[in-house]
């Protein structure tokens, strides 16, 4: 309850108490209560449940977008520590259980007529960042929350070092994880949310001021939840997830709502972990993003796995074309199409042609005399290159207005 | 056997520490002691001022609990609804669940803290509003001692009582997830049940407003227990029934359901 509800609260009732006992020691023992008095005490007894309702329910505080809540507060320790990254403890880690660390197999979930993952497999390899990507609704949390033993699948398995997560043991050493970093008691202090973590999974005080510090919160750890930024919130998920030193991590757009700062902050962090032999699943459903993280890459959409990839591979795997400008372009194109290459127009008005090299367009047009004004190689980017893959699966497609150039 | 102790043990420290490290759950208790406490007094007052002649006879035990059984126990059933329902409402569920995927586990944790928090607070309050309502009484109507035949048990029993409501909120909270529903839930076993009973036609009224949860704790603290009723060791199993089915139900309803 916020100390603003609280006190107005307090003071009521000890006001009503109090009014009570000097009216008993002036007036002497009343004969009976008078109606008044009786009707008070039952005004009073009737609306305890819903202030206990008002003052307690409502955890989080409606109508609020996270967007506000993010700005840097003047406390924030949040200057990225990039210095204070992870003092590796690792001298007492478990070497991991074997090659794979998650493995999913013909994993289905359905709810009701809805399937949100349908029959997807894929295993994550310890010692390198893997980005788990598709558009919004393909089904990323879903599988992580299978993963994590927080719904039962409708069909397949989804195993964490050859084991079901709720038959792991003292789960967190095994697996830390970051779901939704809102998700957490805004009256609870940092330290106190950590500390019962912590004893959750039988681990001592000491690891609660380690991952504090690892994660730059040590100056906020008494203050309430309620109070931090979404970026320290973003900080805590994480130190609650490196709270037993898990040699598998798994994170749900951690850098959802983060500024700059906080996603090079979690970059450095994941690069970091990944360097010390751990597995990280990192999910996000923007490319930018991954093309900064990622080593191999794992895309969905809608429930279906679409890629599971080398990071690098899937870039020089992804669509190249020659830009040519050129006065006589339709006779180029005719000639490209001749040796078995495609020609079509480009957005800007010149010619794309896919199939041949910048090298040997050059050569063609030379041998036939057409003059060429531009030739320019070019590479889908990682962010084009997952569009492509995933235009047809998106949930919701926005439609380019009328009239209006999509690029 | 030492891994299930341990895992008893994790678990346990892990809802202690979050029950203990919010200040509405502290504060909620406080002023429910404090208002309990007051309310205990003036009742007491206008009670050692009653004219003999009163209709019903006076039964200076139950005159003890009359303040206790709202004022105690509305804010108390209330913070054990809150122990589900605060998490649900933040998400820190699925953290919960992830720190200790056995949802029996957390359940069995999450009631026997709230539990033994609502009986030690539930036995104090209960010696507390027997020793003030007595002192006050006792010019007028004698006033009973501790060691009175029926008054230990009854004391007993109503710090039992209110352990039982506290459980019945936990659950109610595990069933329906959302505060305003389990607060309505709760508060329909603890009070709304016997309110409807007792409007009931003549023999029915007590034939089923027995086995409510009101009717078996005025059973069990009453000097004389009313014939109709049931006798105050079956009214104890009624309080203890009513939320050990409710936990039960939660028990089963977690575990069938995704978090």
């Amino acid at each position: 309850m916020s100390s603003a509800v609280a006190i107005p609260l307090l003071v009521v009732v000890v006001g009503f108490v109090a009014g009570c006992l000097t009216a008993v020691v002036r007036d002497g023992p009343p004969r009976y209560l008078p109606k008044w008095a009786w009707a008070l005490v039952i005004c009073a007894a009737v609306p305890w449940g819903g202030v206990a309702y008002l003052a307690f329910g409502r955890t989080r505080r409606p109508g609020i977008p996270l967007e506000t809540l993010a700005p840097v507060q003047p406390h924030d320790p949040g200057g990225p520590p990039a210095v204070t990254l992870a003092p590796p403890p690792l001298a007492h880690r478990r070497p991991s259980a074997g090659p794979v660390a998650i493995e999913v197999s013909g994993l289905t979930k359905r709810y009701g007529a809805v399937i949100a993952v349908d029959g997807l497999s894929f295993a994550v390899q310890p010692g390198k960042v893997t980005g788990f990507l598709g558009p919004n609704g393909a089904g990323k949390t879903t599988t992580m929350r299978v993963i994590l033993g927080l719904d039962s699948p409708t069909g397949g398995t989804a195993l964490i070092a050859g084991k079901r997560y709720r038959d792991i043991i003292r789960p967190l050493h095994e697996i830390g994880s970051l779901l939704d970093a809102t998700a957490v008691h805004r009256g609870r202090t940092a330290w106190f949310h950590l500390l019962a973590l912590a004893r959750s999974n039988g681990i001592g005080q000491q690891r609660v001021h380690e991952v504090l510090r690892m994660t730059g919160l040590e100056p906020a750890a008494g203050r309430r939840v309620g109070e931090f930024s979404l970026g320290m919130k973003q900080r805590l998920g994480i130190a609650a997830a490196l709270i037993a030193d898990p040699a598998v991590l798994l994170l749900d757009e951690p850098v959802n709502g983060l500024d700059l700062e906080g996603v090079r902050w979690i970059r450095q962090l994941l690069t970091h972990l990944a360097a010390e032999g751990r597995t990280v699943l990192v999910s996000s459903h923007l490319m930018s993003e991954m093309a900064m993280i990622a080593d191999h890459l794992i895309i969905i959409g809608r429930g279906r796995l679409l890629a599971d990839t080398p990071a690098a591979e899937f870039v020089s795997r992804a669509r190249r074309d020659v830009l040519v400008k050129s006065p006589r372009a339709a006779e180029l194109a005719a000639l490209a199409t001749a040796r078995g290459a495609t020609a079509g127009p480009d957005d800007s008005g010149g010619l794309a042609i896919t199939g041949m090299d910048a090298p040997g367009i050059g050569e063609l047009a030379a041998a036939h005399g057409i003059a060429v004004h531009e030739l320019v190689p070019r590479h889908a980017s990682l962010e084009d290159a997952y569009l492509d893959l995933t235009s047809g699966s998106a949930d919701y497609h926005f439609e380019p207005a009328e009239g209006v150039a999509v690029r | 056997m030492t891994a299930r102790l341990a895992r008893a043990r994790d678990a346990l420290a892990f809802e202690w520490t979050k029950l203990q490290s919010v200040r509405s759950n502290r504060w909620t208790l406080v002023a429910a002691v404090i208002v309990t406490l007051g309310i205990t007094v003036v009742i007491a007052e206008s009670l050692a001022s009653a004219p003999a002649n009163r209709p019903a006879p006076f039964d200076p035990l139950t005159a003890s609990f009359l303040g206790y059984a709202e004022y105690t126990v509305l804010p108390v059933t209330v913070l054990g609804v809150l122990v589900f329902t605060s998490e649900y409402a933040s998400g820190l569920i699925r953290t919960t669940f992830t720190a200790v995927p056995r949802r029996g586990s957390v359940l069995a944790a999450k009631a026997v803290v709230t539990g033994a928090a609502a009986l030690v607070v539930g036995e104090v309050l209960a010696v507390t509003c027997f020793l003030l309502t007595q002192a006050i009484v006792a010019g007028r109507h004698g006033g009973l001692s501790l060691s009175h035949p029926g008054v230990p048990g009854a004391i007993a029993a109503v710090g039992l009582a209110l352990a039982a409501c506290a459980l019945v909120g936990v659950a109610a909270g595990a069933i329906a997830r959302h505060t305003a529903g389990a607060i309505a839930a709760a508060l329909a076993v603890v009070y709304l049940l016997a309110l409807l009973c007792m409007f009931l036609p003549d023999p029915w009224n007590t034939r089923l407003g027995r086995f409510t949860m009101p009717f078996a704790a005025y059973q069990v603290v009453s000097l004389h227990p009313r014939a109709g009723l049931l006798s105050p060791a079956i009214s104890v199993v009624v309080l203890v029934a009513w939320p050990a089915i409710a936990l039960l139900a939660a028990a089963a309803e977690l575990r069938r359901r995704d978090a």
